[in-house]
Parts: C-alpha cells; sequence; structure tokens
C-alpha cells in the first residue's frame, strides 16, 4: 500500500474531486441511470432538493477509487464496503475524499484493514461515509 | 401507476437475472465519467462500482421507480468482491428484496444483489436500501 503504514490512526491519501453537471451527466450515460433527479432541472425544482443533485452512486465511485489506490493490490479481491448517503452532492461542488485506518486485525485468512472512509462536501458535511474492510494479500 | 412494482413489492421476490455485462467501452466511459486522468489505471479490470451500477439501473426500471409521482432517494449501499471483474467479462446478477417496510408514508426498501460469472461462480454481492415517497399515492 503506497505512502500508508498499515496502523490505526494512519490517512488514507485523500484527494479532491470537482463534480460539475458535465460530470453528472456523462456518469449518468455511462451507469444507465437517467433518473430526472439528476438531469433535469426543471423537474428537480419541484423535489424536496430543490434542484439537481449528483448520483449518491459517484460520490461512493469516488470513495471505492481512494481504496483502489490505497490498497491497489488488494481492495479488488475481497473489499467490502457499507456507506449511507446522508446529504446530496450539488452539481458545482468540490467534494473530499477521506480515509482513515480504524483497526488492523489478523485472522486465521491473514490480515485485515478497517477503514472509515467517505466524501465530504464544501461545508464539511458527510455526503457519504461508512466503513471498508481490505483483506491483504498473502505474499 | 398501479403497474409499478414498487408499490406491491413482497419481501421476498426476486430480481433478474440480468446481463450486467460491462464492454471495454462502456468502462472506458465510465471511468472518464467518474474520474479520467485523476483516477486510478485499473488495466483491463472495471472499476468496482461499475458493476453494481449496471444491476441498478436494471432494478431501477423493473421497480418502476421512475414513475411520475414518486420520488426515490438511494439511502445506503454496501458492497463486497471476491475477485476483480474483467471488462467484457460475462457477469449475471440476480436480485432478492431483503426488506421492505413503510415508515411516515415512505417506503424503505433493501435489494440484495448476488453477482456470479459464466460459470456460475459467485464473483461479490451488494446491497441496495432506497427511500421512496409516493407510492401511497
Amino acid at each position: 500500500m503506497p505512502d500508508t503504514q498499515f496502523v490505526a490512526g494512519a490517512e488514507l491519501p485523500g484527494f479532491e474531486r470537482f463534480v460539475p453537471q458535465d460530470r453528472v451527466d456523462a456518469y449518468a450515460e455511462a451507469s444507465g441511470d437517467h433518473n430526472p433527479i439528476h438531469l433535469d432541472e426543471e423537474y428537480a425544482s419541484t423535489t424536496p432538493f430543490g434542484t439537481r443533485i449528483a448520483h449518491g452512486m459517484l460520490s461512493l465511485a469516488f470513495v471505492t477509487e481512494l481504496l483502489a489506490k490505497s490498497f491497489p493490490d488488494d481492495w479488488h479481491s475481497g473489499g467490502k464496503i457499507k456507506v449511507r448517503f446522508s446529504a446530496p452532492v450539488i452539481p458545482g461542488e468540490k467534494v473530499s475524499i477521506y480515509g482513515s485506518i480504524s483497526g488492523v486485525t489478523e485472522t486465521d485468512e491473514g490480515t485485515v484493514v478497517t477503514c472509515n472512509v467517505g466524501c465530504k462536501k464544501p461545508d464539511g458535511t458527510d455526503a457519504v461515509s461508512g466503513k471498508a474492510t481490505v483483506p491483504l494479500r498473502q505474499i | 401507476m398501479a403497474d409499478v412494482l414498487i408499490k406491491s413489492v413482497e419481501t421476498g421476490h426476486s430480481f433478474g437475472p440480468y446481463d450486467v455485462t460491462i464492454s471495454p467501452e462502456r468502462s472506458a466511459s465510465y471511468n472518464e465519467a467518474v474520474g479520467g486522468d485523476e483516477s486510478p489505471d485499473y488495466g483491463n479490470s472495471l472499476a468496482p462500482m461499475m458493476t453494481i451500477a449496471a444491476a441498478l439501473t436494471e432494478l431501477i426500471e423493473d421497480l418502476g421507480l421512475f414513475s411520475e409521482g414518486l420520488q426515490t432517494v438511494h439511502a445506503g449501499q454496501e458492497a463486497s468482491w471476491i475477485r476483480s471483474i474483467n471488462a467484457g467479462e460475462q457477469i449475471t446478477a440476480t436480485g432478492t428484496l431483503a426488506s421492505s417496510s413503510m415508515r411516515r408514508g415512505s417506503k424503505f426498501a433493501t435489494v440484495k444483489v448476488e453477482y456470479t460469472d459464466v460459470d456460475g461462480s459467485k464473483v461479490g454481492d451488494s446491497s441496495t436500501t432506497i427511500i421512496v415517497s409516493g407510492v401511497d399515492a
């Protein structure tokens, strides 16, 4: 795992990602999720959010990028994640992706790293937050 | 609205099987949308959430979540992977409504999905929780 030690409290290498409407539109096209709440401003203005919002799965994709960067050999094989979507990302916002190691456990199958991960909005509130576990490959 | 599945679906209902095979071209479009040059290089593997996103699209269609009068919020998501999936690899998703309840006029539903490869071996699973308002209209 680059630049991060396997110890509780270690920070994963977070990053920021700008989320313009163009990115939301492109994500809708690639994922096939054309929910008008993401794409149609007139429709979205009638929802409780009052405007278009980014796909939760897009924000989650950012979070899993952090895990893929932090655990390039292990995240794709045996990784688990559980998150809640607690606030919408509004197109035009820049979000911050963060993570830290909350525990390192030795099991019969090997070492398992547990992380707190999430995606924060510009005001510091969590759009996505949760936990991920990554079993480290035995060498 | 009478035929919209989310209004009547009961726990244990099965979804799929869905073919969620992701072509290399679609994978590239997804990676470009999510981060482009800022994203990790997944090589021939899919970004982990891509297959789940494809299955979700099928579930949304079957449940009728875009139907007039409904508003759906994605409340929670779980995923786990046994191994990476290659672009173009044939993957099938099958789902089950794991829970469903009405609270304050909204429907809370959790759908669990299992992903299998061409040999029928499980490669991962996911669990999606949604909150749908307007179902009692």
